[in-house]
């Protein structure tokens, strides 16, 4: 975290869209879900996932699958840990993650997910989120979980196959 | 024929049959993932992620996305309720606690459930996942599943 960081919210909230569009960019499993970057800032990461056939699980209701919540959760999460750490970068795979869905989402409708990294250690990350569809304080799904932090360098190693 | 006997119908044909391919196909999303099911020597149903390249989260690896692989679980552990039950009912998830213990390769992978509690409402579930060995799965969770009554099996359910 820089002075300049600290001293332009606005600009340090450009620097982290930009980062979070980028890298949302490159993961085509959420893409192909139809994910999209929503806003950015250090307290939280906000995506949209664009309601599309392919993320039904009752195609006789149109409600949608838990995966796909799952996925855009991970994901938010994920980015959510990038933008605490900027302009410092580390891998972070997820360790854990516990999702609980509340209600019936409705059908036809598109989920954004809210991500906050609440808590940042040497070696872990702590998110806590949810997934709504108009009104944050009414959310669809909650979930927690926990990031890995793996320097640049020791990432390499291990992703050897 | 009412909408929801159609639903009911699949599950019916799929028990027949012994396999439960169509009701991954009737489904978008566990089509969308391209997840298949075999039937084991025990007769028991095996659930198959055949590599696929929309399923990738991390490029330069290459490693499948958490979110696909903690989908697959979740809708594997629905397809194992729905073959197992005596009257198949809809399951919905309540919860799913997934940890994650190695990293995804672009491999196929493989899933295996067990039903630790089935009451007459909610059923908890184990579902272990793996790549090359059952004895190192790269991801393990547990859910609790909502069974919905037989003649609501559509209308009060989320999936």
């Amino acid at each position: 975290m820089t002075a300049t960081d600290a001293a332009d919210p606005a600009e340090d909230n450009r620097r982290l869209s930009k980062l979070c569009e980028r890298f949302l960019g490159t993961v085509r499993h959420s893409i192909e879900l139809g994910m999209r970057f929503e806003n950015a800032t250090r307290d939280g990461v906000t995506i949209r996932l664009v309601h599309n056939d392919n993320i039904v699980g009752n195609p006789w209701n149109g409600v949608v699958h838990g995966g796909p919540v799952l996925a855009l959760l991970d994901q938010t999460g994920g980015l959510a840990v990038a933008c605490k750490l900027y302009p410092h970068v580390d891998i972070t795979p997820t360790l854990d993650l516990r999702i609980d869905h509340l209600r019936r989402p409705d059908p036809g409708v598109d989920f954004l997910a809210f991500a906050e990294c609440y808590r940042l250690s040497s070696n872990v990350a702590f998110v806590r989120g949810c997934a709504y569809q108009s009104d944050r304080a009414d959310p669809v799904s909650t979930f927690v979980a926990t990031y890995m932090r793996l320097g640049l360098n020791k990432s390499m190693v291990r992703a050897r196959p | 024929m009412t909408v929801s006997s159609r639903l009911i119908d699949v599950i019916a044909a799929c028990r027949r049959i012994g396999n439960f391919d169509p009701l991954v196909d009737a489904i978008p999303y566990a089509k969308f993932l391209g997840m298949r099911c075999d039937i084991g020597y025990d007769g028991t149903v095996q659930f198959r992620l055949p590599v696929k390249q929309e399923n990738i989260g991390n490029p330069t690896l290459p490693a499948l996305h958490g979110g696909a692989i903690g989908g697959f679980m979740e809708h594997a552990a629905i397809i194992h309720l729905l073959a197992t039950m005596d009257t198949p009912r809809m399951p919905k998830t309540v919860d799913l606690s997934i940890d994650y213990l190695r990293a995804g390769h672009y491999r196929d992978c493989h899933a295996s459930c067990t039903v630790t509690r089935q009451g007459r409402r909610v059923a908890n579930v184990m579902i272990s996942c793996w790549q090359e060995d059952p004895a190192e799965p790269i991801a393990q969770a547990r859910a609790h599943f909502l069974l919905a009554e037989p003649d609501s099996a559509v209308t009060c359910t989320r999936q």
